[in-house]
């Protein structure tokens, strides 16, 4: 069971499971760890071993936790719960703060410092001597022990080879004095200083000795890489975050111009008003039929590209003179001919917007017919893009629907006859169908039927 | 002795400071929420208030109209979060002495609060 809660990933709100089960895997008898400074000091060889088992459990669940407050909760509630010390805690840099804030202490009331009651700037002379890699002189690890700042300070002859740092060196006791801290640990990623481990006295009152400092060391190594790529992923998911938003109000901009270049071209033409509005919407309704089919697949982003095709389709219209398509007649030969330009044209227009290179093609080929005797090409079947195919339909069934300058709006139900009359021949079989269920859902609404 | 009054809702806090300001040769009463702040107010007329501003029922702005209405000389300093900052103007004109905004730096908390202290024995 331990081992699929490790092989199941686990997030956030996973933690909790994880800190209980490692608490309860470090107390049961395989796993327990003997409290610091216990009594029975031949046990020792034992407690060595068992540290070990503490660190590999420890490293190998830091590295699973994604939120470092979390991870640092984990890592004060076990030293708290297991080594028998008056009370721990964990600063962490801050970089909105700027400074080293209390992420979690445990212990004694009283000694236990408030979570997020106290700061501390690079200006705290504990900070300081972290920061700038001070502690190293004092003490060959890094680690900073109190009575051993105690002791030096008392002793004149390595005070004197310390002279620069005495000052400091007071201040750090001082500071450790605050805090009640017997031992800190600085908590070191890459060159800077990411956190401290504080801890208090031990309860039994002994000294700690080199191997539960070193001990206390490996973990706080393993705790920094843990919590530097806990924030690394954090502030990585942060920008995951930003970027979408940005491109989502870019998006959003994009789809309005389109919105408004699709309502500027409806506007010449007072006959198919709102022609474009109602063609996207069948589109997208005789769309949602043929989503899982290999060809909508094949697009990188079908649904959104068929959208924009859909509100663009008649953008070629720009290049056709007022005349003759606001004629209320019917149209001459030439006039015809010029019409029927107006793919070409759309493509033509929207060809040197690079993003919009798919968009551009089936707008060209949207009045292509399945049977191949469309325009301009003469295109067939598949050599038909599909969203063209379906531009095609709604398009044809709009203009049958709605009151046109060159015919006479008839009833809706004719229409999908006349669709279906045609499926095959001008129309792609499995367009037509999926844009039939689409009507019987209910989803082919003609706005415009009186 | 100098006497010192904390009032915060948070135990943690309140044990903290005790023992931080005891260690300082304070006498230290603390008090979980304003009311009963504002009883050991009356009762011991502690030289400073340590006064948090966000508590439940009674918030730190009400505790301090109220001691100051009791007595008009009290040395309250204001403890809190950079979210309330707009209530300190509130605060300031009612006669809180400064604020602290947590998470504060310790050394502060003591410069200020032996300030005031100095300054009440010489009184």
């Amino acid at each position: 069971m331990h081992r699929d809660l490790i092989k199941n990933k686990i997030d956030h709100k996973g933690w909790f499971k994880i800190q209980q089960w490692m608490l309860d895997k470090l107390t049961d008898t395989e796993g327990a760890l003997i409290p610091m400074g216990a009594e029975n000091v031949q046990k020792w060889p034992k407690a060595e071993k068992d540290y070990q088992v503490f660190l590999e459990n420890a490293s190998r669940l830091m590295i699973r936790f994604k939120k470092p407050e979390h991870l640092i909760k984990m890592i004060v509630n076990i030293i708290d719960e297991q080594l028998g010390i008056t009370h721990t805690a964990v600063l962490l840099y801050k970089e909105d703060k700027n400074a080293f804030i209390l992420i979690d202490s445990k212990g004694e009331g009283g000694t236990k410092i408030p979570v997020g009651f106290i700061r501390m700037t690079f200006e705290n002379p504990l900070i300081k001597m972290f920061d700038e890699r001070k502690n190293y002189v004092l003490s060959e690890n890094g680690v900073l022990v109190s009575e051993e700042i105690a002791a030096l300070l008392k002793n004149k002859e390595s005070l004197e080879k310390h002279k620069d740092l005495a000052g400091l060196i007071e201040l750090v006791l001082r500071q450790m004095d605050i805090l009640k801290a017997n031992m800190c640990i600085p908590l070191y990623y890459k060159k800077g200083l990411i956190g401290i481990l504080v801890l208090g006295d031990k309860i039994s009152k002994q000294k700690f000795t080199r191997q539960e400092i070193g001990f206390f060391m490996t973990l706080a190594n393993d705790a920094s890489m843990a919590i530097a790529n806990a924030q690394l992923i954090q502030s990585l998911q942060e920008r995951i975050e930003e970027i979408k938003e940005l491109y989502n109000k870019e998006h959003r901009v994009f789809m309005h111009t389109a919105i408004a270049l699709a309502t500027a071209i409806d506007a010449r033409d007072p006959y198919t008003h709102g022609h474009t509005e109602r063609v996207t919407g069948y589109c997208l309704a005789a769309a949602s039929e043929l989503e899982g089919i290999p060809e909508a697949l094949a697009y990188k982003n079908f649904k959104e590209t068929l959208h924009i095709s859909a509100l663009l389709h008649d953008v070629g219209k720009i290049g056709i003179p007022d005349a003759i398509l606001s004629k209320k007649t019917r149209l001459t030969k030439k006039e015809y001919v010029k019409i029927k330009e107006h793919p070409a044209i759309g493509a033509a227009i929207l060809t040197p917007i690079k993003e919009l290179g798919s968009v551009a093609r089936e707008i060209r080929y949207h009045q292509e017919r399945y049977d191949g005797k469309g325009y301009p090409e003469g295109l067939k079947g598949g050599q038909i893009p599909l969203i063209a195919r379906i531009i095609a339909v709604c398009d044809a069934f709009d203009a049958i629907t709605t009151n046109r300058s060159y015919r006479h709006r008839q009833m809706t139900d004719a229409a999908i006859q006349e669709i279906q009359a045609s499926s095959g021949t001008q129309f792609d079989p499995i367009v037509v169908s999926a844009f039939l269920l689409a009507y019987e859902k209910g989803k082919i609404l003609n706005s415009n039927k009186k | 002795m100098t006497k010192i009054l904390v009032v915060d809702d948070e135990i943690d806090v309140c044990d903290f400071v005790r023992s931080f300001f005891e260690e300082r040769n304070f006498q230290v009463f603390t008090a979980l929420n304003g009311s009963e702040g504002l009883r050991i107010f009356k009762r011991e007329k502690p030289h400073i208030v340590l006064l948090d501003v966000r508590m439940k029922e009674m918030d730190g702005i009400e505790t301090l109209r109220k001691m100051k209405g009791v007595n008009k000389k009290a040395k309250v300093i204001m403890v809190t979060a950079i979210e309330d900052q707009d209530k300190m103007d509130t605060a300031r004109k009612i006669g809180a002495l400064e604020y602290i905004t947590k998470p504060l730096v310790l050394e502060n908390l003591e410069s200020i609060v032996m300030s005031y202290a100095k300054e009440g024995k010489n009184a």
